[in-house]
């Protein structure tokens, strides 16, 4: 396997990082991935956050995935308790919330929990590519410290 | 959600409990007991004038357990009130000395504002029968329309407020539909290839019909209850109806959804009074059943009378809770979180339609909401559904 650098290699292709879209909307993943492809980003997809664990503890993602962002309102595993589940497992994975409700008290507790983002849909492309962006520079840092 | 304090066994319990209902236990001053619950004798009423004034009169006092309206009469054969009448099967009447005559009246209501009435009724009842009529009976008639007036007022303030919990609902699924626009929109500014260009404005033109659909819903729903004419309501309709609504209001997405529908069945009401019960019914049915379960909408003709219940498999409402949740102002939500006016303006527009609505429900394992139409207000008609 290629050696850890974020932005250069994943299983041998030129990226610029693999980011999660974890929403129940199909649509949404659809335009996330339209979006993060334009700037070099490989995006992979879960419809809720139990597939999101999933997907996260399946295979080289453990060791590959350097973003995720995730909804709030979803089924079974709810935005909320997948945050909580990664926050605790996967602490060195920047997280980006991306929800449809803005709601202040729910946004100060996810900063506070280590969340890097919270943006509100609908995003600009623009905006929500900084922000990646901004996360893969967290990334990177965490694996410098 | 109702409640979630422990207890157990199962209850059930009517929306409103008869004055004699506490008369069952025995004790040792028993006698002097069973004497203040014995059942009181229902006054009998006879209406004049089956006017506007009248029919509401009528509509109002057949909802009282202590009256018995023994008929009402007017010399109009179409009076809208003689319609009603024989909708509520309250004997009809065009000649007054065959109503007063015939029954042993404790009061007779007058409401024709004819000067000249409250002198033929003097002839034709007895000193024991009380006559109310003129400025007393026109004094009734603006308590009645200003009851009336109040409950709809209740209703939609009610209504309204239950509305501030949409929001998160609303929020969910218009901002969905407009990230997609927003972002396939960008997109389009540099797409050069004509198929993803036609694919992706298609999807554009699709998401805006999503989002003025949720508008146009929620306009709907918010809006006054018409105070046109009762009309058929097609039920199975109305529930469906209602779940799209109560969605804003309560996530869904961990909720089975059970429907057991008997198809085309109609009761004659205010469909839009009929639909802020079957949401309410709905979101305190998801509510009740915080971590996920089943959802089970059925409806059924039983001999004539309809039937709908709401059935969820959620905490439960405790028996000592139960008695009161049809009172006004009740509620074990947190401050803020509810009005405690749903089940008691349910109750009310139930009664309206003459229906009953009854609970049951056992801690831990869910509750059962029964409403029975009558056969009268169960329409036999399938035409002209709302």
């Amino acid at each position: 396997m290629d050696e850890f650098k974020s932005g250069f290699f994943v299983g041998g292709e030129s990226c610029n990082g693999r980011v999660l879209i974890v929403d129940d909307e199909p649509d949404i993943r659809k335009v996330v991935r339209l979006t993060l492809h334009k700037a070099g980003y490989d995006v992979l997809e879960a419809e809720n956050g139990a597939k999101a664990i999933d997907t996260i503890n399946s295979g080289e993602n453990r060791l590959l995935l350097d973003v995720i962002i995730c909804d709030i309102r979803m089924p079974k595993v709810n935005g909320i308790e997948a945050i909580a589940y990664l926050r605790q497992n996967y602490p060195r994975v920047p997280l980006i919330v991306l929800t449809g409700f803005p709601d202040t008290d729910m946004a100060t507790s996810l900063l506070r929990q280590g969340v890097v983002d919270y943006l509100v849909k609908p995003v600009e492309g623009d905006k929500l590519r900084a922000s990646v962006a901004r996360a893969m520079e967290q990334r990177e840092l965490a694996h410098l410290s | 959600m109702i409640s979630n304090i422990p207890t157990s066994g199962g209850t059930r319990v009517p929306s409103a409990v008869p004055p004699d209902a506490a008369g069952h236990r025995s004790d040792q001053d028993g006698q002097a007991r069973m004497a203040s619950v014995m059942p009181t004798p229902a006054t009998r009423v006879a209406i004049i004038g089956a006017g506007r004034g009248g029919t509401a009169l009528l509509d109002l006092l057949h909802q009282l357990r202590t009256i018995e309206v023994v008929g009402i009469a007017d010399r109009n054969p179409t009076a809208p009130g003689l319609q009603r009448a024989r909708e509520l099967h309250v004997p009809v009447y065009e000649r007054l000395a065959d109503l007063i005559g015939n029954h042993r009246v404790n009061l007779v209501m007058d409401l024709t504002g004819d000067p000249g009435m409250d002198r033929t009724l003097r002839e034709h009842t007895s000193g024991e029968t009380d006559i109310l009529g003129g400025p007393a009976s026109r004094l009734l008639w603006d308590l009645v329309r200003h009851e009336s007036a109040l409950q709809a007022e209740l209703l939609h303030s009610e209504k309204l407020a239950g509305i501030g919990s949409f929001a998160a609902g609303i929020a969910h699924d218009m901002n969905n539909p407009l990230q997609l626009i927003l972002g396939l929109a960008e997109n389009l500014v540099d797409e050069r290839d004509l198929e993803t260009v036609h694919l992706q404005a298609s999807d554009i033109v699709e998401a805006v019909k999503r989002t003025t659909a949720i508008c146009r819903d929620l306009t709907s729903y918010s809006r006054r209850a018409s105070s046109q004419q009762d009309s058929l309501i097609a039920i199975n309709g109305k529930l469906d109806e209602a779940l799209k609504i109560a969605r804003y209001a309560v996530a869904l997405q961990d909720i089975d959804i059970h429907k057991s529908y008997q198809p085309d069945i109609t009761v004659k009401g205010n469909p839009d009074e009929l639909l802020h019960v079957f949401v309410n019914l709905i979101t305190n049915a998801v509510q009740a059943m915080d971590h996920g379960g089943t959802l089970t909408l059925e409806t059924a003709v039983i001999q004539g009378a309809t039937r709908v219940r709401v059935v969820d498999t959620g905490c439960g409402i405790p028996a000592d809770v139960l008695d009161r949740i049809f009172e006004p102002f009740f509620t074990t939500k947190p401050p803020g979180k509810g009005t405690g006016l749903g089940l008691y303006n349910i109750k009310n527009v139930i009664h309206h339609l003459h229906g009953t609505i009854e609970v049951e429900s056992r801690v831990g394992r869910g509750s059962t909401f029964t409403i029975m139409f009558p056969r009268e207000t169960t329409a036999e008609s399938r035409s002209s559904p709302s």
